[in-house]
Order: C-alpha cells, then structure tokens, then sequence
C-alpha cells in the first residue's frame, strides 16, 4: 500500500500510482536525455529543465483525487506549458528537413534517447487516459510530438542522417 | 526569495529552540506549511508554528551540529537578517467528517501547533518524546485536543505512556476510519502506515517528514 496526495492508502497498482510512476520514469529518462545532449544546445537544455519541473506538478496533481481539498494546495494545469512546447517544436522544425517517411528510432545518442522519452510519454497518456484527470492530457499530448522534434533535431544538429523505414 | 530580520529566540531545551523571523508584507500562508530558510546554497525546510494570522513566522527548530542551516538560526544575532522562500507543502488540514488522530515526534509538532493557533479543535494528538521534558507546547496542545496522549519513548511520567505513538495507536485506538497526520521521523511515519493499513483501513493518511 502507499498513500496519494490526498490521504487515501491505495495498492501500489492503482491507477494514479501507476501514473505517477510513468511520469516519474518519463523525469528520468529525460535526465539521460540532458546527460547525452550537447552542452552547446542551451536552450534545449532549459526546455527539458522546465518539462522536468513540470513532471512534478502533473504528479502531484494526479496524485490527489477529485474533490480533495489537497487541490487548493496546488497549481492548477494551465495553457502556458503546453504553449512552451509548441513554441519549441516551432523552432525545431525551421532547421528540419520535411519528412520523408517513418522514421526508425535511433542514431546520435541523445536522439535516441529522445525517442525512448517519446514512448514513455506516450505510455504515460495513456496511462493518464484511464484516470478522470483530462485537464493535463493535452500537456502530455504535446510533449511526445516536442520529444519526436527533439530527436530529429538532435540528429540533424549533429549531422546523423536518419533511417528511414523501407517496406 | 524573502528576507527577513531574526526578531526574538527562545530555546525550550538545550538543542530546540523557537525562533521568530519578520513576517514579510503580503507572505501569506496555511496552517501546516514550511518555509526554506538557506544559508548560502544549502536550505532545510522548517514548519511554521505560528497561526497564520500571526505578525511573526515562528519556527520550531532542533540544533543539529555541524547542520547547514540550525547553527546559523541559532547563533545568529536578533537584528540579523535570513532568507528563506514559501511557503510550501500539502501538509494542511482538510475538512472532514472522520475523527482526526494525529501524531508528531520531536519539533514535528511545530505544524500542528500552527493548526491549533489556526483554531483547529477536537483532535486526537498522540505527542512523542524521549523525555517528559521535550514535551514542548504541552498545555497549549492539550487544551484544544478532545484526547492529548504524551508518548515517552525513554522515561516514565505520570499520566504519560510509556513507549512510542505508534505503540499506543497500535494498542489503544480503537477501530475506526480516520484521518491520520503525521510529522516526525521517517520511521514514525513508516511503522505508524503500517499499523493503518493493517488496523484501520479506509482511512486516510497524510504525512511530513522531518529528518
């Protein structure tokens, strides 16, 4: 057993652990993500930063139940981050070259990590899909379109051309 | 970040001590919060003792030797000035229909002492200490509790028990949902969980941790 935000002593299987656990995966594959990008590539840096401090905002507001009063205690999920990411892919995508067809993950390190940050946020949608908390979903939506961004800005910034997937 | 002048210090043993800082202009907060006092880099988080509406932060604070933030609150000139952010944390008290038990060991008293000054009534308080000494704040506690329980963990004193607040809920409290807080040490708050799950499922457990 282990407890929410809001009190309740719930199994370590439930839903919202569940959630919060993926999200917390998500936190740290991000970190090896930061740990394999340039140093030179600040503002990508600051981004994940940011998306990292966002985590545990989601979290928290997943780890509390509906109705709770803990709720007044946290900062609601607002447009602006989801703004941010779509700011980044914007800038991303001036530099990229239009896509060709699927992409096969991988190539410099730091894109394929954020390739492995995509399928994690994707899993952690859907693992927040199956919990009424729809006010972050569009966040989490917007994250793995900025991580798949990320990646083939990553290499496309180093020069890795990428592999593409031939029927 | 908020700086604010020490204004008074009182020490209640040799290593605790209250400790009241300026209230910064507008630095509003709910009973059961902290704030994060730094010096340098290094911050600790403490809980506020105070009633919200007090014109003072009042902090509850151990002395930890070789500390990175204690030895400064408890050294340092009144008139001196430290820096601190908040408030933070989820530790607060939510309306609710269940009895409420809660339990502090040492200074983790301090946040429900800011729900007592705050006007919170009717509580269960199981108050754990080594010593009949350290229970600080006693009277003021045990006149809003419907049931002041002091635990001493390593003497006996008359009308107290003898042994730890999760000994006593373990043994005394009857079967019941409630809503359980819970400041302390890291292994009250673990064995105290344990003891709810297995005795008093259902209900609901909120918890601080001091180190």
């Amino acid at each position: 057993m282990t407890s929410l935000l809001s009190g309740e002593r719930v199994p370590k299987s439930h839903a919202r652990i569940e959630a919060c656990g993926d999200l917390d995966e998500l936190a740290s594959v991000l970190g090896a993500l930061a740990a394999s990008l340039a140093e030179d590539r600040v503002v990508e840096h600051e981004e994940i930063r940011q998306i990292q401090g966002e985590l545990l905002h989601v979290g928290a507001w997943l780890a509390v139940t509906p109705g709770s009063q803990t709720l007044d205690m946290l900062r609601p999920p607002s447009d602006a981050p989801v703004e941010a990411l779509e700011s980044g892919i914007e800038r991303m995508e001036k530099d990229l070259p239009p896509l060709q067809g699927f992409i096969l993950p991988g190539g410099h390190p730091s894109a394929a990590w954020a390739h492995v940050a995509r399928c994690v946020c994707r899993r952690a949608e859907r693992r927040v899909a199956a919990i009424p908390s729809p006010e972050v979903l569009p966040w989490l939506n917007r994250l793995s379109s900025y991580l798949y961004v990320l990646a083939r800005h990553c290499n496309h910034t180093r020069g890795v051309p990428e592999s593409l997937w031939k029927a | 970040m908020f700086s604010s002048r020490l204004l008074r210090r009182e020490w209640l043993s040799e290593s605790v001590f209250e400790v009241e800082l300026e209230r910064p202009r507008g630095f509003g907060f709910t009973a059961g919060q902290s704030i994060r006092v730094f010096v340098g880099e290094s911050g600790r988080d403490y809980s506020l003792a105070g009633g919200p509406s007090a014109g003072t932060l009042s902090l509850c604070v151990r002395l930890v030797e070789g500390g990175a933030v204690s030895p400064f609150l408890a050294g340092a000139s009144l008139g001196a000035s430290a820096t601190f952010t908040g408030p933070h944390g989820v530790f607060t008290l939510a309306a609710s229909t269940r009895p409420m038990v809660w339990a502090a060991t040492g200074v983790g008293v301090a946040p429900f002492l800011a729900m007592v000054r705050a006007g919170a009534t009717g509580f269960t308080l199981l108050h754990g200490v080594r010593r009949n000494q350290e229970l600080f704040f006693r009277n003021e506690l045990e006149a809003s509790a419907a049931r002041y329980v002091p635990c001493l963990s390593r003497e006996t004193g008359p009308g107290c028990f003898s042994g730890r607040v999760t000994g006593w809920a373990a043994a005394n409290l009857p079967p019941g949902m409630y809503d359980i807080s819970l400041c302390g040490n890291r292994r009250m708050v673990r064995d105290f969980m344990m003891i709810v799950d297995e005795r008093f499922p259902g209900s609901r457990v909120f918890t601080e941790i001091f180190f």
